[in-house]
């Protein structure tokens, strides 16, 4: 069982099987052939095109076979000739009929009587032709405008269906030509094909409408049992034997293939066949439900073997998964086959004993093809707090924090350490101890030593020193009373350190972060300035914070070691924060890294002054920026974009901050906002934005058009003139009645108005409407 | 612990998509029966009908929402070869507290593939009003709304042809200016030997049009459904891809090479973060959550299982939902293992045979329950 095709010299509109399969007679346009179907492949038998009988523009509609001659064959024509050919003869038909006036659809041969020829034009009307006579036996007047298919129905041999144009199904007795027996109207557009099921009474109607419909015409009226939903209109349907539920179908356009349906899932296809590159005209099984026969527009007759086929629904999604903000799941899944099994095997019995289906092996899975559902669930977290999930925690720490974090209004040391608070309060140690460092970082009392240094003078005057910043002051004088003994014990780092711990603040960070990452800081941003400048800003940096030349060398390289040493040895003396230890465990490493890198350079830098402070520097923002990096990474995009905002002017520092990421973080958690619906978040943050392009988010789409009162169509330029109209004279004021320019207020009730002083001076004396509508306007 | 509700969808067969609304409160199924549903969350919280209406003549594939920017907008694809884009038009408000009737129009049919139209996406809102669909010939299609606020008016941009039928798409939806529009689409092909079944293309400036940069040829197996996770702040790209065999979790970085942003094209690194066998054998659908660090997986053993982010390439199973919603869960880490589904389900109906009665349908194992910090 293969698939193969032979190609012909003009499209294929038709094709028939002879009586035991062994033959294939197609027709179309300068196409008549008869093929022998062999393994693999089709043999020419004759090819009755070549008979000088046939005009030039010849085309085929129908071909059949007559059931006991395999030499004879019948052909509808387009010109509206039915001929009869004996192939042993093919010089000429052994009959011609031409009595149809217009093309002729249909023809086949009566099931029990081999003389016998029935059919069906574009005329409207059927013919019953006797082989052996040259006139038509008997005529039947549809009256309806055409017939496009009829079909001798199998189990009542007498009576015939036909199809027409006009939607309608009429069912014929061969014996009574005067009138139909039946007729319903089965479709809503022309109906182009009908074929009998071999075992039921049932009968398959194609339509334009693009549906296919099976009716049970068992009895007296016609019941529509199933309806199958295609894509296209239905040229042709052909039932596919021993499977009771299954029928073949090809379209007029659009869709070249061939789709075999479970007519029990009318949705899709069950198999479907791709082979033809232009609309398939006919489809032909053999007597193996496994093989069928097709023609095409596109030259071609094909072979099909059903495992060829494609399954599209195997190719179907059978499962949906979604999740939304509030980490709710909607979860849909193909009801399981397990259970429709039983319902299936208990069908085969049943099918099996009416001796339908033959083969159990295949007609299982095919059973099961048309039970398919899908059941749809929605998983929902739960709030409670106990069986809380860790996201849900997440998501409701995101939108306290989203409305609790204080973001503008205070200094950035006073932000940062409420923050940190408030962060602490809502689970998120790690963030708390973020806000911290970057208060310490980043707080103004450093901004204002920088300020106050920037300018290169002798002398810098501190600011009043804050509360803070006395205690820090004295933090320091502790520091530079005892840091140089520390250094000439020979100890580096290690002396600041323990000098650090024995101070043990309970406020430690700050106080220490308060002097010392200053420095850092300072170096940081020493490093945008040219070289030159560097001296002198380092030394007035060192005046005023009392310490010598050497102090200070040894102070700022040692500093960052020293920053996060002390984290881990303060933790036992005063409470710290619990996760202080495992806070930026990449971040510590990294400046660790950098740290032993700066080491080396740092001997040569006490020796040799003029050393670029380039190199002398730790610039904490490069942490900072890694840690909100981090941040976002992880999905925290709030802490990210939240803290970039407290740092206000300081983000200047972030000098490996590119803008674009700035911007990246804004909108990310903007859009997370605006997801929640926390509108007037969104504003705040929109507000607080330093980036144009997203502060300027909330000045877009503020504008809208008034319509102009003639034409409804939106004024686009100016409010009071119609650049479709050219008329202004709905914008006219309805006291003075002149062309209002600027603001025109109107009443909401009869909708006249005008220039607001005039109105407002109208009212102030009346409170009917100035036009003299009658309506009592009234103006506020 | 999640709740297990079942909702009736009364679709008459198969549901191939669900999806959320940006917001999470309305939800959209499609499916075989050539219908499209609209469910919003009422008071209680539980999903209502409020929308069903035939979107195509056959099996619609995947609907998927527009940003609200744009309206109640709707896309869907189709066996029928079509997508089509529904607008929400909501009428008169018959009386004060009362809504006003709704009804879904189709405002535009996408009819330009010849196969099975397989996906269809909305672009970033940043880009306007794009609209990706891709096909089972194979080939990607931009379309673009010139005017937002006319649906009806698309016009084809631009048509990427790959050499595989395509069954999956999605858009980086970074919200970064420094990362240009990107698409990755995955073909269902099953012959391992026909290479890489994802490709990752993206928007090229210089030249206007689509370049592919890459074919991720770790991935042989057939592709089912891929999504980029939601980028909030990263400098790099997570995509999920559902396979015929496995989830994958791969980290897309862009380069910064000289040569490649001179022509305008970004070099990508691609290293695969993590490879999740655990629903031992098909996974059908991926989805992430809005902050980009859970993945959702539906897979063939009817589980949907969450991972998680711990860091860059450190990925954990965090929960199973048993999900057909008549069997108890199993709780334990045997869900989490890399055991075929057989045995689970065995191990299952025993479990169900035990217990009488059970109100729960559905719930969860956490086996891992780190602090990722």
């Amino acid at each position: 069982m293969t698939t193969f095709c032979v190609l012909q010299d003009g499209p294929v509109n038709a094709l028939a099987l002879n009586r035991d399969y062994s033959r294939v007679a197609i027709g179309g346009r300068n196409v008549f052939k008869v093929y022998l179907i062999e393994d693999g492949r089709f043999r020419e038998l004759c090819n009755l095109r070549n008979s000088k009988y046939l005009s030039q523009g010849f085309s085929c509609n129908d071909v059949a076979w007559n059931p006991t001659d395999d030499n004879c064959l019948a052909a509808a024509a387009t010109n509206g000739h039915v001929s009869v050919w004996d192939l042993t003869k093919t010089g000429r038909p052994i009959q011609d009929y031409q009595d149809h006036k217009r093309t002729v659809n249909k023809v086949l041969f009566s099931i029990h009587d081999s003389n016998k020829l029935l059919s069906g034009s574009q005329d409207g009307t059927m013919r019953y032709f006797d082989l052996r006579n040259e006139v038509p036996a008997l005529i039947f007047q549809s009256k309806t405008e055409s017939i496009r298919d009829v079909q001798i129905n199998p189990h009542r041999t007498t009576n015939f269906s036909a199809v027409s144009d006009n939607g309608s199904v009429q069912i014929w007795d061969v014996r009574k030509p005067d009138r139909y027996l039946s007729q319903f109207t089965a479709h809503s557009g022309p109906v182009f094909s009908c074929d009998w099921h071999p075992e039921n009474h049932w009968l398959a109607t194609s339509s334009r409408d693009k549906t296919i419909k099976v009716w049970d015409l068992n009895g007296n009226k016609p019941v529509l049992e199933y309806t199958i939903h295609t894509i296209a209109s239905i040229g042709h349907v052909k039932w596919r034997p021993q499977y009771k539920y299954q029928i073949a179908s090809c379209a007029l356009v659009i869709d070249s293939s061939i789709n075999v349906w479970d007519v029990r899932r009318p949705y899709i296809p069950f198999a479907s066949f791709t082979e033809h590159r232009d609309i398939a005209s006919r489809i032909a099984w053999k007597d193996d439900p496994n093989i069928f026969l097709s023609s095409g527009r596109d030259y071609r007759l094909y072979h099909h073997a059903f495992s060829d086929g494609q399954r599209p629904a195997s190719k179907a999604n059978p499962q949906g998964v979604t999740l939304n903000t509030f980490g709710e799941i909607i979860y849909s899944r193909k009801v399981p086959n397990t259970l429709s099994n039983s319902n299936s095997s208990s069908q085969n019995s049943i099918s099996k004993a009416v001796g339908m289906i033959r083969k159990i092996s295949t007609t299982q899975a095919v059973d099961n093809f048309h039970q398919a559902s899908s059941c749809l669930y929605a998983f929902r977290p739960e709030t409670d707090g106990q069986r809380k999930t860790e996201e849900m925690q997440n998501t409701c720490a995101f939108l306290r924090l989203a409305e609790t974090y204080i973001l503008q209004g205070r200094s950035v040391s006073e932000l940062c350490e409420r923050n940190s608070v408030i962060a602490r309060d809502f689970g998120k140690s790690d963030v708390a101890v973020t806000w911290k460092i970057v208060g310490t970082m980043y707080g103004e009392e450093f901004v204002q030593h920088l300020t106050a240094i920037a300018p290169v003078i002798e002398e810098v005057v501190p600011p009043p020193p804050s509360e803070k910043e006395e205690a820090e002051i004295t933090s320091d004088d502790q520091k530079g009373t005892e840091t140089p003994g520390g250094q000439f014990s020979g100890g580096d780092d290690d002396t600041e350190t323990e000098d650090q711990v024995d101070n043990a603040f309970p406020n430690y960070m700050n106080l220490r972060n308060g002097c010392l990452p200053k420095g850092d800081f300072f170096f940081g941003e020493n490093e945008l300035d040219v070289e030159l400048d560097g001296a002198p800003m380092f030394f007035n940096y060192y005046h005023y914070g009392r310490f010598s030349q050497l102090e200070y060398n040894q102070i700022d390289w040692t500093l960052p070691t020293e920053a996060f040493q002390l984290q881990h040895e303060i933790m036992d003396h005063s409470p710290p924060p619990e996760q202080f230890p495992n806070h930026h465990h990449s971040a510590s490493i990294q400046i660790d890294t950098l740290h032993t890198f700066q080491l080396d350079e740092q001997h040569s830098a006490m020796l040799t002054v003029s050393l670029p402070p380039k190199q002398l520097t730790w610039d904490p923002s490069s942490v900072v920026i890694k840690t909100l990096q981090h941040y976002a990474t992880l999905g925290d995009v709030q802490t990210a974009a939240t803290v970039l905002i407290v740092l206000g002017d300081s983000r200047k520092y972030l000098t490996g901050l590119s803008e674009a990421v700035q911007e990246h973080w804004m909108m990310g958690y903007i859009e997370l906002l605006a997801r929640y619906k926390l509108w007037n978040l969104v504003t705040r943050i929109l507000k607080l934005s330093w980036i144009p392009s997203i502060s300027q988010m909330n000045q877009q789409s503020t504008s809208f058009n008034t319509n102009c009162g003639k034409c409804l169509k939106p004024l686009q330029r100016v409010g009071w003139l119609c650049d479709r109209c050219h008329t202004s004279e709905y914008g006219l004021c309805s006291v003075c009645h002149q062309v209002v320019k600027g603001l025109y207020v109107w009443c909401q009730g009869c909708s006249h108005g005008g220039h607001i002083g005039h109105i407002k001076q109208w009212m102030s004396q009346t409170s009917l409407c100035p036009t003299g509508c009658g309506h009592m306007c009234e103006y506020n | 612990m999640f709740e297990a509700q079942e909702i009736k969808a009364e679709h008459k067969d198969l549901i191939h998509d669900v999806s959320f609304d940006f917001y999470g409160d309305r939800m959209a199924t499609c499916s075989s029966d050539q219908f499209v549903k609209v469910w919003d969350k009422n008071g209680d919280g539980n999903w209502t009908l409020t929308s069903s209406f035939k979107a195509h003549s056959a099996s619609v594939w995947k609907v998927t929402w527009a940003n609200p920017e744009f309206g109640q907008v709707l896309a869907t694809c189709s066996f029928d070869r079509t997508a089509a884009v529904w607008e929400e038009i909501v009428g008169d408000t018959p009386g004060p507290g009362q809504r006003g009737t709704r009804h879904w129009v189709r405002r535009t049919n996408l009819v330009d593939s010849r196969t099975s139209v397989t996906d269809v996406k909305f672009g970033p809102k940043a880009q306007g009003l794009l609209l990706a669909t891709c096909s089972a010939e194979g080939i990607i299609r931009i379309y673009e709304a010139p005017d937002v606020m006319n649906l009806s008016q698309w016009t084809l941009q631009h048509e990427i042809h790959c050499k595989l039928p395509l069954s999956c798409l999605s858009w980086n939806p970074s919200l970064s200016r420094l990362h240009p529009p990107m698409i990755a689409v995955g073909s269902d092909d099953t012959n391992v030997n026909n290479g890489g079944k994802v490709f990752v293309y993206e928007y090229s400036e210089n030249s206007r049009r689509w370049v592919k940069l890459d074919t991720i040829s770790s991935i042989t197996d057939a592709v089912h459904d891929l999504e980029f996770s939601p980028n909030l702040g990263r400098s790099f790209h997570i995509l999920a891809v559902a396979t015929n065999r496995d989830l994958r979790i791969l980290n897309l970085t862009p380069l910064d090479d000289e040569q490649a942003s001179q022509n305008g094209v970004t070099k990508l690194d691609i290293q695969t973060a993590a490879q999740f066998n655990d629903h031992g054998g098909t996974v059908w659908r991926v989805c992430w959550n809005v902050t980009g660090t859970i993945v959702t997986s539906a897979g063939d053993d009817g589980f949907v299982r969450m991972f998680k982010m711990h860091s860059i390439n450190l990925w954990k199973s965090i929960t199973s939902i048993k999900g057909d919603g008549t069997q108890i869960p199993t709780a334990t880490e045997a869900t989490r293992s890399t055991s075929t589904a057989i045995p689970q389900a065995s191990s299952v109906s025993t479990l169900a045979g035990q217990t009488a009665r059970y109100i729960k349908l559905g719930s969860i194992s956490q086996p891992s329950r780190e602090q990722w910090y």
